[in-house]
């Protein structure tokens, strides 16, 4: 079979109603490009979103509709062939963050981001992945991890994060009310993270527990829009929560694993009934509840600190109001918003699976640049995020550009602000 | 054959024909869309997705058509907002709010409804006009537009285009001889008939679909649509 028709056959595959009617109702006006952060950053017609869905549309048309075979038949439209699939693996891997602004521009409302995903499935099954990203995928496959958190790395930060900060991190507690699952970026990159968050819940009394079988909450599979290993990863953590028999599993700073677990797992998979949730909202929960005390105006004197907006955590995975809710504690005054804030944010440039791809590096600078241009021109000092992937691409920005502000996780600040 | 055989073909037996073929063939591809199978949503909403769609709707039909700039990527390319937006409202009038148009609407649905006065027609008639010519250029000079446009696009907008202009100079006797006008308008309406169900011009169907799903995604996750 070659890589074309595997790329189809999946196209077919995923294109139920849902996507086909979405589909039809694109007119093709192009004003999702005006959404995207890698066309506004590059100019670049090939990033606009309605290119990146073009080959389902290929497919689908061709495949499923008279109109479609009769302008194929007339010479109207092109059908797919082998040599142009690379091309595609090039935009919709290496310049989109699926952040799924486009589809708030799209007068239409058509959901593109889920569509690209749809994109990058067939492009996987056809073999068509970025060597980077194949490689990341392939190593959380064997070890568990695509940043080489082996179970004995594992075992040693976690180890060292307890004694460095001295925090209790429980592991395998049967019975435990909530299973804490990190992403190894925050294992390898930010382990402060890892004390912050178990400081907060450890002063909310909260019975939770980490887990050897579960200890890997990123998911390189939904990044490569495999299906198969997809599963597999989001079946590692769903594992760990049964075994342990936890009410909920607790998503911490990692927005496209959030996306998986939380909005899709249950549309593919067997998932266990508890409730999944993610960090930015559950710390508000606690601080709601009275189950924590934050020291009012911690960060008031600090400077400007602003608050960037995780595509798959604040648009994609719904938590908008409550890190702002906890900004408005620790920071009342100096607190101010970047614009476009909230939904219609634009990313930092690097989720999606981008930053781990290396030719994609000049479009992922492009639109940090934008990014640093709207928090300076606020005279941010702190930009704040939810999102270790944010984080990771913040913190490398920073130090190509050397800007006038610092990077920090929400997490972290709310641990420091702590009531005794 | 003269003009007047020709538009009585066009006006009656090819005006039939082409209405009937369009009403099949939009009722085909909506069945053909429904059958291919909505997979159940089994995730947990946060927000409420019946939400979500009232207030998409709301905003799309109440506020961005009124006040587009609040839509933040308007200053980026604010020929397409306005140019698109008085296109179709420009089309909507004179299709609905015509008083020729709505005799027809009459003859074949039974029943009318109070028009506009022609001045009122007729000026947003050469506004929308002159909208699809400047999407025309806009087509041909943005880079976007230029990648994506097949021959597909450029007939949608020639179809589109000759219904409103033949329309047009057959208002103000332009040109041409009336019977001649009226007859090669016909025949764009006709042509436009068919082409409806082979083409995206079909999107005033799926726009509810896409609209009503965009709702339900946006206010499941609790977000503002």
């Amino acid at each position: 079979m070659t890589t074309t028709q595997t790329a189809i056959n999946t196209f077919v595959h995923e294109t139920g109603a849902w996507v086909a009617s979405q589909l039809e109702a694109c007119t093709r006006c192009g004003m999702c490009a005006e959404a995207c952060h890698f066309y506004q950053a590059t100019g670049n017609p090939e990033y606009a979103p309605v290119w990146k869905i073009e080959l389902v549309r290929r497919a689908y048309e061709q495949r499923f509709t008279l109109g479609g075979k009769m302008r194929v038949a007339m010479g109207l439209d092109k059908p797919i062939r082998d040599e142009e699939l690379g091309a595609w693996s090039k935009i919709v891997y290496e310049a989109c963050t699926m952040c799924n602004k486009c589809a708030l521009v799209c007068p239409m409302g058509i959901q593109l981001g889920p569509i690209i995903h749809n994109v990058r499935a067939g492009l996987s099954d056809a073999g068509l992945v970025p060597e980077d990203l194949k490689a990341a995928v392939q190593k959380q496959k064997e070890i568990g991890s695509p940043l080489g958190a082996t179970d004995s790395v594992y075992d040693q930060r976690i180890e060292w994060v307890a004694d460095e900060w001295e925090v209790d991190l429980p592991m395998d507690v049967q019975g435990a009310d909530t299973l804490v699952v990190f992403s190894s970026i925050e294992v390898m990159k930010f382990p402060e993270n890892i004390a912050a968050i178990a400081k907060i819940l450890n002063k909310a009394g909260e019975k939770w527990t980490l887990s050897h079988k579960a200890r890997e909450v990123v998911n390189f599979g939904f990044y490569e829009g495999n299906e198969e290993l997809t599963k597999l990863f989001m079946k590692r953590v769903f594992d760990g929560a049964r075994e342990l028999g936890v009410k909920r599993i607790l998503v911490t700073e990692c927005g496209h694993a959030y996306d998986a677990l939380r909005w899709t797992a249950a549309n593919i998979m067997d998932v266990p009934d508890v409730e999944i949730t993610h960090v930015a909202g559950y710390i508000w929960n606690l601080v709601g509840a009275g189950r924590i005390k934050l020291k009012q105006g911690a960060l008031d004197d600090k400077g400007v600190i602003t608050f960037h907006d995780a595509c798959k955590i604040q648009r994609r995975g719904g938590h908008i109001d409550e890190p702002r809710e906890l900004l408005k504690i620790l920071a009342p005054n100096a607190f101010k918003e970047m614009t476009p804030n909230k939904e219609q944010a634009i990313c930092c440039g690097g989720g999606g699976g981008v930053i781990a791809i290396k030719e994609a590096d000049p479009q992922r600078y492009k639109v940090f640049e934008m990014k640093m241009e709207q928090a300076n021109r606020i005279g941010a000092k702190t930009v704040a995020m939810f999102c270790s992937n944010c984080r990771l691409q913040f913190t490398d920005g920073v130090q190509k550009y050397n800007p006038p502000f610092k990077v920090a996780g929400m997490s972290q600040l709310v641990a420091d602000a702590l009531v005794e | 054959m003269n003009w007047s055989d020709i538009l009585e073909f066009a006006r009656g037996p090819f005006f039939y024909a082409a209405l009937l073929f369009f009403i099949a063939g939009m009722l085909f591809r909506f069945t053909r869309i429904v059958l291919l199978g909505w997979g159940k949503d089994r995730v947990k909403s946060k927000g409420s997705k019946l939400g979500g769609v009232a207030k998409t709707y709301a905003k799309a039909i109440l506020v961005w058509p009124f006040i587009p700039w609040v839509k933040n990527t308007f200053n980026r390319n604010p020929i397409i907002y306005i140019a698109g937006g008085l296109f179709h409202l420009g089309l909507f009038v004179v299709i609905f709010l015509g008083a020729a148009h709505m005799l027809v609407w009459k003859s074949l649905i039974g029943f009318g409804w109070p028009t506009l006065p022609l001045p009122i027609v007729d000026w947003l008639a050469a506004v929308a006009i002159i909208a699809m010519l400047i999407l025309f250029v806009n087509r041909l000079i943005n880079p976007v537009l230029k990648l994506i446009s097949g021959p597909a696009e450029w007939l949608n907008l020639l179809v589109v285009f000759l219904p409103m202009v033949t329309g047009y100079m057959m208002t103000h006797h332009l040109f041409f001889q009336y019977e001649m006008l009226y007859s090669l308008h016909m025949l764009a309406v006709d042509a436009l008939l068919i082409w409806i169900p082979l083409s995206r011009i079909s999107h005033f169907m799926f726009y509810f679909f896409s609209r009503t799903i965009h709702g339900a995604q946006f206010g499941k996750r609790a977000v503002s649509p």
